[in-house]
């Protein structure tokens, strides 16, 4: 499993008192979650394969992070349509959200801001 | 290779679908449609040279075909990835700098910062030792249309209707009846063949335990070539290499479920395959060895015995013509250095002055 960026994670805590409030990122916070899981358990059997960095499902995690479930899906698999035998591979990072107003926990889970 | 094992642990859903329409079969009917076009056209092929259209043996090696035509069509990115391979001796030097600049630093931003280097290196020299994503990805259909299409077979038979497209209701039939030694069909699985115990029932279970076996054999011994002999001293340090070497004893397990689940086609299509894999590897680690590794080495002696060595281009000549471009880049080095402005040991103003009092 190749290493997540260091914009993918944080230090915020999901904290019950925003439990209303973070229905809003429920959706996101599903799709992180199955990308978790894919990370932990089925990307270990490709062994390294992705021709950029972050790789492919690094990128969609911070894809989804940043854009939500819907737009970071879109983005991620132009992303693997793009990593394919002719590209040139390289550096290539999400692009962030120009207000991104979530916090993010060291899983890479989307959690609402403090308000203070 | 993985991929096998993926489907092995996917539960088949639906398993008694007699043409519902669900997105997931609405989105693997394309896959479906070739991967039976594929099988009719090879069995079209062997019943033209006068096979019988019902025979176990037509269809096993239309089963065969199929791997056939599905490999050999991955084949050149295959060997475009090998080859790419190459190339990364070039930068072998470059690579090994940014390895030692973050040597023993395991935190998070470290590992992130050598891997944008080295990522950026490739990038620059136009080369890169992986794959790439989306031909694994485009494998996946595929081989789930496969899946689908040989296990489908048993109740498109028993409803007598046909496949997705050229499987007709007839061609289902025929490979329905089709048995393996006269006794064995292609339809059944181990745990029907144990559970209804038709005529001949011991072949059947003998031939899929026997199968399985094999599968476990060979995918376990692919795995250990790779690992024991076909990776550079960098590859093995990381922490990939741990978790592929614990892979290489949980991976083959997956084909005793393979083996009591699947019907007798589906095996012998993973079966097929995993003979395929096996011999393109054995083929790699000969004569495409990855730079630096024990097999690169082994190629190197063997090819010393007959007189033959690997030049700076990665080409095969004698050895005299070897040496004389060792001599030649040997010499060249030597120019360069000579030509090259000398370097002076800097002298502290202390060590100057003491040595000026002398």
């Amino acid at each position: 499993m190749s290493a997540l960026p260091s914009y993918a994670f944080g230090t915020a805590r999901f904290r019950a008192s925003d439990l209303i409030r973070g229905i809003l990122v429920l959706p996101r916070n599903a799709v992180l979650a199955f990308l978790v899981v894919y990370r932990a358990v089925i990307s270990p059997l490709y062994g390294d394969v992705c021709r950029y960095y972050p790789s492919c499902s690094a990128y969609a995690v911070g894809a989804v992070q940043q854009h939500g479930a819907v737009w970071g899906t879109i983005l991620s698999a132009w992303r693997i349509l793009r990593c394919n035998p002719w590209s040139k591979g390289g550096v290539d990072d999400v692009r962030p959200h120009a207000h991104f107003h979530y916090e993010l926990t060291p899983h890479g889970f989307v959690v609402p801001a403090r308000k203070d | 290779m993985g991929l096998d094992l993926l489907l092995a642990s996917t539960p088949s859903p639906a398993a008694g679908n007699g043409g519902g329409f669900d997105l997931f079969s609405i989105l693997l009917w394309p896959f479906k449609w070739i991967v039976e076009a594929i099988l009719v056209a090879w069995h079209w092929l062997f019943t033209a040279f006068g096979m019988a259209p019902n025979a176990g043996l037509t269809w096993v090696l239309s089963i065969v075909g199929l791997v056939i035509v599905i490999r050999a069509a991955v084949f050149p990115l295959f060997v475009k990835q090998i080859k790419s391979q190459r190339k990364m001796m070039e930068i072998a030097p470059q690579l090994k700098k940014v390895q030692e600049k973050y040597k023993g630093k395991r935190d998070q931003l470290s590992r992130e910062a050598m891997s944008r280097e080295t990522m950026a290196l490739y990038k620059k020299h136009g080369t890169t030792p992986v794959s790439s994503c989306l031909p694994m990805l485009v494998q996946m259909p595929f081989l789930l249309g496969m899946f689908y299409t040989l296990r489908d077979v048993g109740d498109h038979a028993k409803h007598g209707i046909g496949g997705v497209g050229l499987l007709h209701a007839d061609l289902t039939k025929q490979f329905y009846d089709a048995t393996l030694f006269g006794v064995a069909p292609l339809h059944i699985d181990l745990r029907t063949a144990l559970e209804t115990k038709p005529a001949g029932w011991e072949v059947t279970v003998t031939i899929l335990v026997v199968l399985v076996i094999l599968m476990i054999v060979s995918q376990f011994y692919t795995q250990l070539q790779i690992i024991s002999k076909n990776l550079s001293p960098e590859a093995k340090t990381g922490q990939a290499y741990q978790m592929q070497k614990i892979m290489l004893y949980v991976l083959p397990l997956g084909f005793i479920f393979s083996g009591v689940f699947f019907p007798l086609g589906v095996v012998l299509y993973w079966f097929v395959s995993n003979l395929w894999t096996m011999g393109q590897q054995f083929l790699v680690i000969r004569e495409m060895p990855t730079p630096g590794s024990d097999a690169a080495r082994a190629r190197e002696e063997r090819l010393a015995r007959r007189g033959k060595a690997i030049n700076a281009e990665g080409k095969i000549v004698p050895i005299a013509v070897y040496e004389a471009e060792q001599q030649r880049l040997l010499e060249e080095a030597e120019r360069a250095k000579e030509q090259a402005p000398k370097r002076e040991q800097p002298m502290s103003k202390k060590r100057a002055k003491k040595k000026g009092s002398n």
